[in-house]
């Protein structure tokens, strides 16, 4: 056996100048794993990557994830994101900071919908952002608000995130969805607390509402949005109720999404097939990845890397929280170079064994390390929330940045709480499997 | 001309059957609910396994030219062109010599489990040469698809998957059909 310490240095060399060559992230992991089982194990390379590939790729687990991207797809070409603005609004603009809140829920709903959270912020932020400035809301929280709530797609259920951790940490997807529930509902109270605080102390950042609404006036304008979330609501409650695995689920999610668009009267064939495609895109691309980790992570297992740096890491002697102190600080580093599945999938042959070693539950973990992926996302320069209200606003990335901070502060406040507090996570699972 | 028009039309074949093993799965699941309801099995573990596999292998190709597949450009896109063209070429021709490796031995799976008559575990018991047939030849079709754009950009073209990447601002203006 070759000296592990060697193979580290040229796995983790190899890795990063493919990386900042600009090839493909699955096919780097892949060549990767290649150069790690070729040259340092006597294993049969060849015949190793063909069966372990295949094997990540019909996995049952992973039939959700299309499926869940493929409803998100359906319903994003429905009407739902121009409904979003009106039909939040009479609800949510008495409450202190008016209809900054509507940002904030909005991405929430659009969150549990499309997964995305580029397309969360982008789809939420085109109707507001114009809409607010109009009517004398700051800018700088207008378009903070968006960037921070925009990245609750990674946690609320159904997440795509979520799926992908349970696929490499083997966890089980439904208890990862109910695990994310209460983290996702605590990180969006506190962005509205947030704005509220502020908007209280300083009055001047936002206008008060004055029209007033019916009930009547207040249904009709949320036609759409009532219906949707009682889709999610049931898509959820199924995995909840022990009624249905989530690819079950997600099947019942896409059929209930295109009746929801039939009756909404955008399913044509047109759409329809544009829905499919764009799955197929966004499915294929993390699927691949997934395949090529699959594939490096048999390969360090050869090489015995993880072991060795696992041991490094147990000689520092860090107590589980130090632990996840230098592991947030680490992938917030990687967030500013590389998207959410790449960053979680790249390290997890070496962080997952490390973690479970420090006794820290991998289901907490996951809620944990979707949160600091999120952190990620609007952080410069690779903050693809960043550059989606970077391009809506007219600004610079320096003032997105700056607007974005608080609640980059925010979710690391969110991290403590889950820490201090891990029952936030755990209990409604417990509950789950109570019943 | 032709040669460039059959090209496309295989990479953007091979998505739609992609597309279809898609909803496969959905029709899987479908499939053994409604057997649950009518009292009779239908075991589609496997079933949407394997289309799930097939979506995959034969969507490589559509989602490679359109620029689906992810990677980092943080570095190479301050280069200055002539050097950036260097690097897609590097990029390119490392991914198609990789990629045809991976066919090869893909296509002695296939074969081996011909030869051994090897079975899937599961009530269908589906010999494994057929799924694995499909990532067979999604793989072969996206090494073809690499190495044609080495050559297209070696030509003087700008890569493909540069060309239709949809930024992520793109969807804006979709929004409102």
């Amino acid at each position: 056996m070759t000296d592990p310490a060697l193979v580290s240095l040229v796995v983790f060399g190899a890795m990063i100048l493919l990386l900042a060559l600009g090839v493909w992230v699955a096919v780097s992991l892949t060549a990767v794993g290649f150069i790690a089982l070729f040259f340092f194990s006597a294993a049969p390379t060849g015949s190793l990557l063909a069966s372990t590939v295949w094997d990540a790729s019909w996995n049952w687990v992973l039939t959700a994830l299309p499926l869940f991207i493929w409803m998100g797809e359906i319903l994003f070409r429905t009407r739902l994101s121009s409904d979003m603005f009106h039909g939040l609004v009479p609800w949510l603009q008495r409450l202190p900071g008016g209809l900054f809140h509507v940002n904030i829920v909005g991405c929430g709903v659009m969150a549990a919908v499309a997964g995305s959270s580029a397309v969360t912020c982008a789809t939420v932020g085109r109707m507001s952002i114009p809409e607010l400035q109009k009517r004398g809301y700051n800018e700088q929280l207008s378009i903070g608000t968006l960037a921070g709530s925009g990245t609750l797609g990674l946690l609320i259920p159904p997440s795509i995130m979520l799926i992908v951790y349970g696929v490499i940490a083997q966890q089980s997807i439904s208890r990862l969805f109910i695990a994310g529930l209460l983290p996702g509902l605590m990180l969006i109270g506190l962005f509205m607390a947030y704005v509220a605080i502020r908007t209280k102390l300083n009055p001047a950042l936002a206008p008060v509402e004055t029209v007033r609404f019916t009930l009547s006036e207040k249904l009709d304008r949320a036609r759409l949005l009532i219906p949707v979330l009682l889709l999610i609501a049931f898509v959820i409650g199924s995995i909840y109720g022990g009624y249905a695995t989530p690819t079950e689920a997600a099947t019942m999610g896409v059929i209930g999404a295109l009746i929801l668009a039939a009756v909404g009267g955008s399913l044509t064939f047109a759409s329809f097939q544009e829905s499919l495609m764009a799955a197929l895109k966004t499915s294929c691309m993390i699927t691949f990845i997934l395949a090529g980790a699959a594939f490096l992570s048999i390969a360090m297992g050869f090489t015995g890397v993880p072991r060795v740096i696992a041991g490094y890491v147990e000689a520092w002697n860090l107590s589980p929280y130090e632990l996840l102190a230098v592991l947030t600080v680490v992938y917030i580093i990687l967030g500013c170079f590389l998207d959410g599945v790449s960053m979680m999938v790249l390290t997890a042959s070496v962080v997952l064994p490390m973690v479970d070693k420090a006794g820290i539950d991998l289901l907490w973990f996951g809620i944990f390390t979707v949160i600091v992926v999120e952190m990620a996302q609007i952080t410069p320069p690779v903050g693809f929330n960043l550059f989606v209200l970077q391009s809506m606003s007219g600004r610079d990335i320096l003032q997105v940045t700056r607007a974005a901070m608080p609640f980059f502060f925010l979710m690391l406040l969110g991290l403590v709480i889950i820490t201090a507090a891990p029952w936030l996570v755990h209990a409604p699972v417990q509950l789950m499997l109570a019943r | 001309m032709t040669l460039r028009r059959t090209l496309d039309g295989l990479y953007l074949f091979s998505g739609w059957l992609g597309a279809a093993f898609l909803a496969g799965i959905a029709l899987a699941i479908i499939a053994q609910v409604v057997g649950r309801f009518l009292g009779f099995t239908i075991d589609s573990t496997e079933t949407a396994g394997f289309c799930m596999a097939a979506s995959t292998f034969l969507g490589l190709a559509y989602t490679f030219k359109q620029g689906g597949h992810i990677r980092v450009t943080l570095m190479i896109r301050h280069l200055p062109p002539n050097l950036r063209r260097s690097v897609e070429l590097f990029c390119l021709a490392f991914t198609a010599a990789g990629l045809a490796y991976f066919t090869y031995w893909a296509a002695d799976l296939v074969y081996f489990s011909y030869v051994i008559d090897e079975i899937s575990p599961g009530l269908m018991a589906i010999p494994f040469w057929i799924p694995r047939s499909g990532m067979l030849l999604g793989l072969m079709i996206m090494t073809t698809a690499v190495v044609d754009e080495f050559f297209s950009v070696l030509r003087g073209a700008l890569p493909n998957y540069e060309a239709n990447a949809e930024s992520v601002f793109e969807p804006i203006d979709e929004i409102g059909r």
